[in-house]
């Protein structure tokens, strides 16, 4: 694919003559990348202006933010909309990254960070367009415990439980909704999270906390009132 | 290196001839068998090229081409159900001219979909893709690209329950013929230039292609002739699980029976082995969705099995999936319409 | 942690790991991040492209009091001066390059009905062929279609049941 309108200029320094120009800044940018982010070779190559690069950041990256936005939505199109701005955003800022996080805390914090404005414009006014469940699911431990049993009614139990969850999830604010997403469902670290958000990790298991209790009230009511 | 004998000579003269008059014999007939298949390859492809069509759409994301073909005279057309299921404003090129088409029916289930053109059209004869054995000849005519309809040759490479890991809905034919983007849609042929199957999907980047058999796009239609959509039957098995024996040529046990389904009503029950669903035989649980893929809802469906010793038949009058009514969330995945559709819609209307 | 990881919530949410899209879908995404990458650029109007791009060269630089719009604005007068300098070498694409902002800006992925009537293809033809600064951006005037073989068959059936 040609990637000529798209591709950023050359560096300068591959062009000025003095080499150990070029090399003592790649010096200080390597010294001011945490030494073990993995992305580093393909954020350098995209800052030096190959395209190809970030392509394969895209790729790298589309599953993994899918299911970050994906959750705090509730919408695949609005998803797939904000996957697409996130990764153009950050596309165009990439030659700004300075490497004092890793990419990945970097482009999750740009992706919490859209969805949470577009959320807060969303307000009410949303359509749940949820995706379908993926086939392993019935490979998974967790779920066949919960559906082992010879009657099919259980596996409707459960059915209507992960539908009441979704609604529960709706109910929280956005940032509860963050936090619940990316430690229960994304399976980051509270530190993670904390660096993502920039809030202290504290905070991140305080609202953890509160929205657990929420989630189950709301799971409880559905129990004891299960006519909707 | 001393002369050789004149009877030496001789000899390898004579051998020399010999091995010329092999060689060209040889030669010849090569010549004469690839001369043979790309003349009947020519033949084919010249007869069907006129009921291949080009289909341009446009869907959610960009324009998008492939390629159907007729098989009525009245403008009836089937192609791939990722060119004509999910994208509108159709135009299909045939005979140089360019023909408005609206669809009538498209089923995610069968990767078919049905269009209509309001002409007259020239169209191709239905095959019979049971009739194909492995390593038969078969030929696909699609439009690749941007480049003019094309024949393509190949052999059937297998006929497919699964790929990966992914079980398809229907038995595939696999072809190791090399196609192309822009090929979806098109038309496999058989020698006599019948249709047998629809090319759906490139395997391994396009060296291979899969091919749905026609008899599932001939089943969709049947079911929008009589219906106005596709129907799905469902009789209510939940599992069926490998049993530990061979029953009368058959592994595939009934493990769970919904409860309040007609499998159960018609007095399936678990532990019976399947030996037949319908018109398909049934040797291991891979079968079954094969044999379930031809079961129209509101059909009664003759299911035999054994039971102990007992070889039973049972009528079961399968009835529409529950799923295609209420849109269980975590149902099934292949039973829940539109379940692998490039733009998820909650408020499409179901047809399974 | 024990807490957060064992309750009932957990589970459940743990599941909605396997909410995903079809398959097909992170396959066509990279294809639709280009076409949007793409079409953004059309639609830019040419100051903005040259903004952006003296915006770039500036952070390259790594100087950061220099990647603000006052710089960037300068360094778009340079550009502008040395462009024009061309343009009045060669009349003619000047001429042509000033009417074609109108062809080039018809977006692919308009909110207006699709229809036959105007397809972006023979706006292309009606462009003259660029010799100058802009050819590049001529090059990707619409995206082509795409040409439909999937790589997986849509159909497929996840569990033994019917």
């Amino acid at each position: 694919m040609d990637h000529a309108l798209a591709l950023p200029a050359r560096r300068i320094s591959d062009l000025l003559s003095s080499g150990l120009q070029a090399r003592v800044k790649s010096k200080r940018q390597a010294m001011d990348q945490p030494r073990s982010d993995p992305d580093q070779d393909l954020v350098k190559r995209t800052q030096a202006g190959e395209a190809s690069a970030f392509d394969d950041l895209v790729v790298k990256y589309t599953p993994r933010l899918y299911g970050l936005v994906y959750n705090m939505t509730s919408n695949h199109e609005d998803t797939n909309d904000l996957l697409q701005d996130i990764f153009a955003k950050a596309y165009k800022a990439i030659r700004g990254f300075r490497g004092k996080s890793s990419f990945y805390t970097w482009i999750h914090s740009i992706a919490v960070n859209m969805s949470l404005n577009f959320l807060k414009k969303r307000g009410r006014r949303f359509q749940l367009s949820l995706d379908d469940v993926d086939a392993s699911i019935q490979n998974d431990k967790e779920f066949m415990e919960a559906t082992a049993t010879s009657s099919p009614v259980r596996e409707a139990d459960l059915s209507e439980l992960q539908r009441r969850l979704n609604e529960a999830m709706m109910k929280l604010s956005e940032d509860h909704r963050a936090v619940v997403t990316m430690f229960h469902i994304q399976g980051m670290p509270h530190a993670e999270i904390s660096k993502i958000l920039r809030v202290s990790e504290g905070t991140v298991r305080s609202r953890l906390f509160y929205a657990n209790r929420q989630l189950q009230n709301y799971l409880d009511e559905f129990r004891k009132n299960p006519v909707s | 290196m001393s002369p050789l004998s004149s009877s030496k000579r001789r000899a390898v003269v004579v051998f020399a001839l010999a091995f010329c008059s092999g060689a060209s014999l040889l030669f010849g007939q090569d010549q004469s068998a690839t001369a043979t298949i790309s003349h009947q390859v020519r033949e084919v492809f010249e007869r069907a090229a006129k009921a291949v069509v080009k289909i341009h759409g446009v869907d959610k994301h960009s324009e998008i081409c492939g390629t159907g073909f007729f098989v009525d005279p009245t403008g009836t057309l089937y192609t791939a159900y990722t060119v004509g299921g999910e994208a509108g404003n159709f135009t299909v090129e045939f005979g140089g001219k360019k023909c408005p088409a609206r669809q009538l029916v498209a089923d995610i289930r069968s990767g078919t979909a049905i269009l209509k053109v309001d002409e007259t059209t020239p169209a191709l004869p239905i095959g019979k893709s049971d009739e194909l054995e492995m390593a038969a000849p078969v030929i696909s005519v699609g439009y690749p690209l941007d480049l003019p309809k094309t024949p393509n040759f190949g052999w059937i490479a297998g006929f497919d329950r699964k790929c990966l890991g992914r079980y398809f809905s229907t038995i595939h034919l696999r072809v190791n013929a090399p196609t192309q983007r822009g090929e979806a849609g098109a038309p496999l042929l058989n020698m006599k230039g019948e249709v047998v199957g629809i090319v759906v999907s490139g395997l391994e980047n396009n060296a291979a292609c899969y091919a749905v058999p026609i008899e599932a796009a001939e089943k969709i239609r049947s079911d929008f002739v009589r219906f106005g959509e596709a129907r799905h039957g469902w009789i209510g098995v939940n599992n069926v699980s490998p049993a530990s024996q061979q029953v009368e040529g058959s592994r595939a046990m009934v493990t769970q029976v919904a409860e309040d389904a007609p499998a159960g009503r018609a007095g399936l029950k678990e532990g019976d082995v399947l030996l037949e669903v319908g018109k398909k035989k049934i040797s291991d649980p891979e079968d079954v969705f094969d044999a379930s893929f031809y079961i129209t809802a509101g059909d009664t469906v003759p299911i035999t099995v054994m039971r102990g010793d007992q070889k039973i038949t049972l009528q079961v009058q399968a009835t529409m999936h529950p799923a295609a009514k209420t849109g269980m969330l975590l149902a099934s995945p292949g039973t829940i319409p539109g379940v692998i559709p490039m733009s998820l819609d909650d408020d499409a209307t179901p047809s399974p | 942690m024990d807490e957060f990881n064992d309750n009932e919530i957990a589970r459940l949410l743990r599941l909605k790991r396997y909410e995903q899209p079809p398959p097909a879908y992170f396959e066509n995404f990279l294809h639709e991040f280009h076409r949007r990458q793409r079409d953004e650029l059309l639609r830019q109007p040419l100051w903005r492209i040259c903004l952006e791009r003296a915006h770039n060269f500036m952070l390259q630089l790594d100087i950061r009091s220099l990647a603000s719009y006052p710089t960037a604005v300068a360094a778009m007068l340079v550009c502008a001066a040395i462009f024009s300098l061309k343009v009045y070498q060669q009349p003619e694409t000047a001429r042509v390059a000033s009417q074609s902002p109108l062809t080039l800006s018809v977006p692919v992925n308009s909110d207006q009905e699709w229809n036959l009537a105007s397809p972006v293809s023979t706006q292309i033809f009606r462009t003259q062929p660029l010799r100058s600064f802009r050819e590049s951006a001529q090059t990707h005037r619409a995206a082509p279609p795409r040409y439909v073989l999937d790589s997986v068959p849509v159909s497929y059936e996840p569990t033994f049941k019917f």
